[in-house]
């Protein structure tokens, strides 16, 4: 396997699982900083062991069972479906229709719900542990999503997508870490866009490579399809700012 | 169980759809390439994922137009 095909795995997992670990990261946070760290730790070391259990599973039963052709029109689809969401989203918020996504905020909120909730110092604290739990698995799912998805293209491929979101684990702690606070200084809305346009341009890739078509230079399509995702969305946003009175902010599920 | 169930398929079904609409419009603009491409001659099926990928830009201009004029609505 070349180099080409091991970075087409690696480099979409590594930023994708970035903007994910972020999230996650600033629940863990509020949840140590306000009720100690043993509870929220043993909740992030279970989730990862089911994230570890579910890409095991899931990704070699798909690398190994799966026809290839069968496999890339299966990923292909997967990916489409879940890059045109996140890229549905990022458009509806740069047109400042949704709310941009505020890490500040969402970790001030789980503090607060947190610190209402009390804590008693001679119990293990449960609650800390399931919201860590529930935060990691959640965000790590989606995660597990994008390794087993660029991964699909065999092993070499799956270890690739598996280095790229722990290096992108790796860091967003260590940075959490030296912070200590919520990431706010990551791009996330702009990384968000970029991964929506990114999972749906390697869908679109996919799915026509699953189906026969051929694509000039092969891999070499694939950043043609994603400028043209790009300037798509692009004009989509100068559209919607136009059609919609600015500020006029509406839930993403009521439109 | 049926909780869990329901649970791992709210949770299935959130990661792939957001708007019902643009997702089975997606599924349709991969059953009609599919279908194309299978139909088709050498040269169609050579040059189906330009289709697709067209199908799904127009597909996600006119969800946002919807949405669009939704939001509009909602608050004027």
């Amino acid at each position: 396997m070349d180099l080409v095909t091991l970075a087409i795995a690696a480099t979409p997992a590594f930023i994708a699982s970035a903007v994910e670990f972020v999230e996650a990261t600033t629940i863990v946070l509020a949840v140590g900083i306000t009720r100690g760290w043993r509870a929220p730790l043993a909740g992030t070391a279970f989730a990862t062991l089911t994230l570890a259990v579910i890409v095991a599973t899931f990704g070699v039963a798909l690398v190994t069972v799966v026809p290839e052709h069968l496999l890339l029109g299966v990923v292909g689809t997967l990916l489409l479906l879940f890059g045109l969401r996140w890229l549905r989203k990022a458009v509806l918020r740069f047109a400042g229709i949704v709310a941009l996504h505020n890490e500040e905020e969402i970790y001030r909120r789980e503090v607060a719900e947190l610190r209402a909730r009390g804590l008693k110092k001679t119990e293990w604290d449960w609650v800390g542990m399931i919201v860590a739990y529930k935060a990691v698995l959640l965000e790590g799912t989606e995660v597990a999503f994008i390794v087993i998805a660029f991964g699909a293209k065999g092993a070499m491929a799956m270890n690739a997508a598996i280095w790229g979101a722990l290096a992108a684990c790796v860091l967003v702690v260590a940075v959490a870490m030296i912070v200590r606070g919520p990431l706010t200084a990551v791009p996330e809305n702009w990384m968000k866009f970029g991964v929506g346009a990114m999972l749906s341009s390697f869908g679109v890739f996919w799915f026509g490579e699953g189906i026969g078509a051929e694509w000039p230079g092969d891999a070499a399509s694939i950043p043609v399809i994603l400028a043209t995702f790009l300037v798509a969305s692009w004009l989509a946003v100068r559209m919607l700012r136009g059609l919609v009175p600015e500020g006029a902010h509406v839930e993403a599920r009521n439109v | 169980m049926s909780s869990l169930l329901r649970g791992i398929w709210e949770n299935t079904y959130g990661l792939l759809v957001d708007d019902g609409q643009l997702a089975v419009g997606a599924i349709v603009a991969l059953a009609i390439t599919w279908l194309i491409a299978t139909a088709g001659s050498d040269a169609v099926r050579e040059n189906a994922g330009w289709l697709l990928l067209a199908l799904v830009v127009v597909l996600v201009v006119a969800n946002l137009y919807r949405a669009g004029r939704n939001a509009r609505r909602q608050v004027s």
